[in-house]
């Protein structure tokens, strides 16, 4: 691997995404717990962590599906917007793969994956389908283009999704767990596309618990627990000496599998 | 965190600042306007009499509840009567429909189409003006129960063959495979877990047959509706009677359907919307 | 009576009656979309207030019967000084009983799509407005077909609420039991009507199921 020409590559210092003293709460529970996080240019945040920790409701509140109590959220040095077109403008610009893939039920696959360039950046229709199959083919769908979300296989599904993501040339994509609503045959499918995504130099937020993705493609591993970042370390540390008790706990009980 | 959130509440982002402000004052925008809205209804009660003390006052009396009582009482009797009904002349529908004898089977689809194309009040008025000329002296309470049954049998047949058909094929497969006769199968392991899994839907038909019971006016068959017209000539309060027995026909009907989807919830199914 | 005595003296009558059930339903139907439609807005918008009172009218004239509904109108409003031709009282019975069904389809349509395509639509950058047009109404409506065409049929059957009024002309239920209570009309009197109602139900269930095939998102 060229990790070391990457990593210095990646260092152009461009904060894209930062997260300074990010509280949320759900009634009661206290869901993030000052949360400080910086993702730069081109760097591959893996966030792991303990079901309920707070990673997914961290990576959703990046492009305000959820909305936070406190702190401050800057995407590329600008508070992220509270609503409007102004949020909408923002989020066009943010790429989110979801748990459950989230085609447009309605819609073919090449359609699912124009809808954003034309009918949110009214890029004009042709020039959008050629892109957008060439996209396909990236992830390996062209030739499912015409067929509905649900004539595909989940793998299949999510391929496509982050093709729509991508149709939209985010600066940063989110990954929510993309691939535990997947059958196992398939997980590393979807894991291909996104270590291809990596190497070509793609900002990614990643939520997973595919630990060997974590360790051959993160930058940087971020555990969370309760709400609250307990660590952030590199992969090769994190894995094989974690600092935190916590992590250590956790990383031994999913090694009991 | 979010399974709990239905479209309703995702449809809208969550609201900044701003948002929030406008949210705020179109509310209480809205809220004055319903509040206007009731002000104007009160007002026609007001300038109409109608909030008059002898058009409420005997609500007061025990004796007004009682004779109530005894309306709910009767339009519980009808609709029992005709739940029931409708269950078996459903059930048979449904059997029929079923089976593998092509006649019957289509016999079985006719006539469920038939009693779900035709309105409750043609039913009645055949067994009112039609079925006395034939010389058959129905009692009052069949005369209401039985059309408003055979109407709802239709409706029933649909369901129950609904539940029929959700019993996992490997059901009957490990029943044949102990041995067990085709009409064992049904008897003893399809039908009881297909009727599970309709009780839902079931309670909310019966919401359809409770609306049609109000028709025993027609027969004189003395139920909730019927009595709030004896009450009515005897108090000369024709708009507080109706509206009381309006309101008593939608709680009732409010804590059927109430009970339908708690029962759908519990079996994990969709809960079911009736016409 | 015979089927051809009864053609003979009541045939114009049953085509009569038969336009007027249809007129009926298609007023019905149509001012129900209407209400359903505005009741549904107000159900799914962040005003508290509205959603409320778009809950209670649902809650409020799925539970009524017909009956009932039509007897305050007819009899009691006349006490507030409203006063509604029978034909009116009729109309709107069979408009606002369906309205609250029509309200209950649309929202289990809205509902069947999934918060999961609403943050997909809205991660796109969509605003309000376009999530609405490109996402969420598209498939509301194909969702709905099948509801809406029960609900055109059983908004016929509500008609038949119109024998309950003197009504000129009549519907096909108030014709038979004018029929009936004036000559012996036997058996064949009813099946005319009830193949009148069960033809046009039949008819409607057809063209919805049609509809249906060609719009169906595969899910």
């Amino acid at each position: 691997m060229n990790s070391e020409v990457n990593v210095t590559e990646k260092d152009s210092d461009k904060t894209i995404v930062e997260l300074k003293h990010v509280e949320k709460y759900y009634g009661e529970l206290h869901a993030l717990k000052d949360i400080n996080l910086q993702v730069k240019k081109g760097e591959v945040v893996v966030l792991i962590g303990p079901s309920g920790s707070g990673k997914s409701t961290l990576c959703r509140t990046i492009n305000r599906l959820e909305s936070i109590n406190s702190g401050e959220i800057l995407i590329e040095g600008k508070k992220l917007p509270e609503g409007g077109a102004e949020l909408a403008g923002l989020r066009a610009e943010i790429g989110m793969v979801f748990q459950s893939f989230n085609l447009f039920a309605h819609k073919s696959i090449l359609d699912n994956v124009c809808m954003g360039p034309v009918d949110v950046l009214h890029r004009p229709k042709e020039e959008v389908k050629k892109e957008a199959m060439e996209l396909l083919k990236r992830v390996g769908v062209d030739s499912q283009a015409q067929k509905m979300p649900a004539q595909l296989s989940g793998g299949q599904q999510q391929r496509a999704a982050i093709a729509r993501s991508l149709a939209m040339h985010p600066k940063v994509m989110l990954f929510d767990e993309p691939t535990s609503a997947l059958d196992p045959e398939m997980i590393q499918e979807v894991l291909d596309v996104m270590i291809e995504l990596a190497n070509e130099g793609m900002t990614m937020i990643v939520v997973t618990h595919e630990m060997n993705f974590a360790r051959r493609v993160a930058d940087r591993v971020v555990f969370m627990a309760d709400g609250a970042i307990v660590e952030e370390n590199t992969p090769e540390e994190f894995f094989t000496a974690p600092k935190s008790e916590r992590a250590k706990e956790f990383l031994e009980s999913i090694n009991r599998h | 965190m979010n399974e709990q959130r239905t479209v309703r509440d995702a449809l809208y982002e969550q609201p900044d600042a701003g948002t929030r402000k406008k949210i705020t004052l179109v509310t209480v925008v809205s809220l004055f306007a319903i509040a206007v809205f009731m002000l104007y209804i009160l007002k026609l009660f007001k300038d109409n009499g109608q909030f008059d003390e002898k058009y409420w006052s005997f609500f007061m009396r025990l004796t007004t509840w009682k004779f109530i009582g005894e309306g709910l009482l009767g339009t519980i009797e009808a609709s029992l009567l005709a739940g029931v009904l409708a269950l078996l002349i459903g059930f048979v529908f449904m059997v029929m429909r079923i089976s593998f004898y092509k006649p019957l089977n289509m016999a079985g689809t006719a006539l469920t189409e038939f009693t779900r194309g035709v309105p409750t009040l043609l039913f009645i008025y055949f067994f009112f003006l039609y079925v006395p000329k034939m010389g058959i002296n129905l009692p009052s309470i069949w005369r209401v129960s039985l059309p408003v049954a055979i109407s709802a049998s239709g409706m029933v047949a649909e369901v129950l063959r609904s539940g029929v058909n959700a019993v996992p094929k490997g059901q009957r497969e490990a029943a044949l495979s102990i041995g067990m006769r085709e009409t064992m199968v049904f008897t003893k392991i399809i039908f009881p877990q297909a009727i599970r899994y309709v009780i839902p839907a079931l309670v909310s038909d019966l919401v359809i047959v409770v609306k049609d019971t109000t028709f025993s006016y027609i027969v004189n068959f003395p139920d909730l509706m019927q009595n709030a017209k004896v009450l009515i000539s005897n108090y000369d309060a024709l708009l507080s009677v109706y509206l009381m027995a309006a309101v008593i026909y939608v709680l009732i009907n409010y804590f059927l359907n109430k009970v339908s989807v708690t029962l759908a919830k519990r079996g994990g199914m969709v809960p079911v919307v009736g016409r | 009576m015979t089927i051809s005595e009864l053609l003979s003296q009541y045939g114009e009558k049953y085509i009569q009656a038969l336009l007027t059930t249809w007129q009926l339903t298609a007023l019905s139907f149509a001012g129900a979309l209407v209400i359903g439609i505005i009741i549904t807005v107000m159900r799914v918008c962040p005003i508290k207030p509205l959603r409320i009172f778009g809950d209670l009218y649902v809650q409020i004239f799925r539970n009524i019967p017909g009956a009932s509904l039509l007897i305050v109108l007819v009899y009691a409003l006349p006490n507030l000084n409203i006063i509604l031709s029978y034909y009116q009282c009729v109309l709107t019975a069979t408009t606002m009983i369906p309205a609250a069904f029509c309200s209950e389809y649309l929202m289990s349509g809205i509902d069947a799509i999934g918060i999961g395509q609403i943050e997909a639509a809205r991660s796109l950058g969509m605003t309000f407005g376009t999530m609405m047009r490109k996402v969420v109404i598209p498939q509301a409506v194909r969702f709905s077909v099948l509801p809406m065409t029960n609900l055109l049929i059983a908004t016929m059957l509500t008609t038949s609420l119109a024998s309950q009024v003197p009504l000129n002309p009549k519907d096909l239920t108030g014709l038979v039991s004018y029929i009936n209570t004036r000559d012996v009309g036997g058996v064949t009197s009813f099946l005319i009507s009830s193949i009148m109602y069960c033809g046009t139900a039949v008819i409607i269930g057809q063209i919805g199921s049609f509809i249906d095939k060609k719009v169906r998102i595969i899910r």
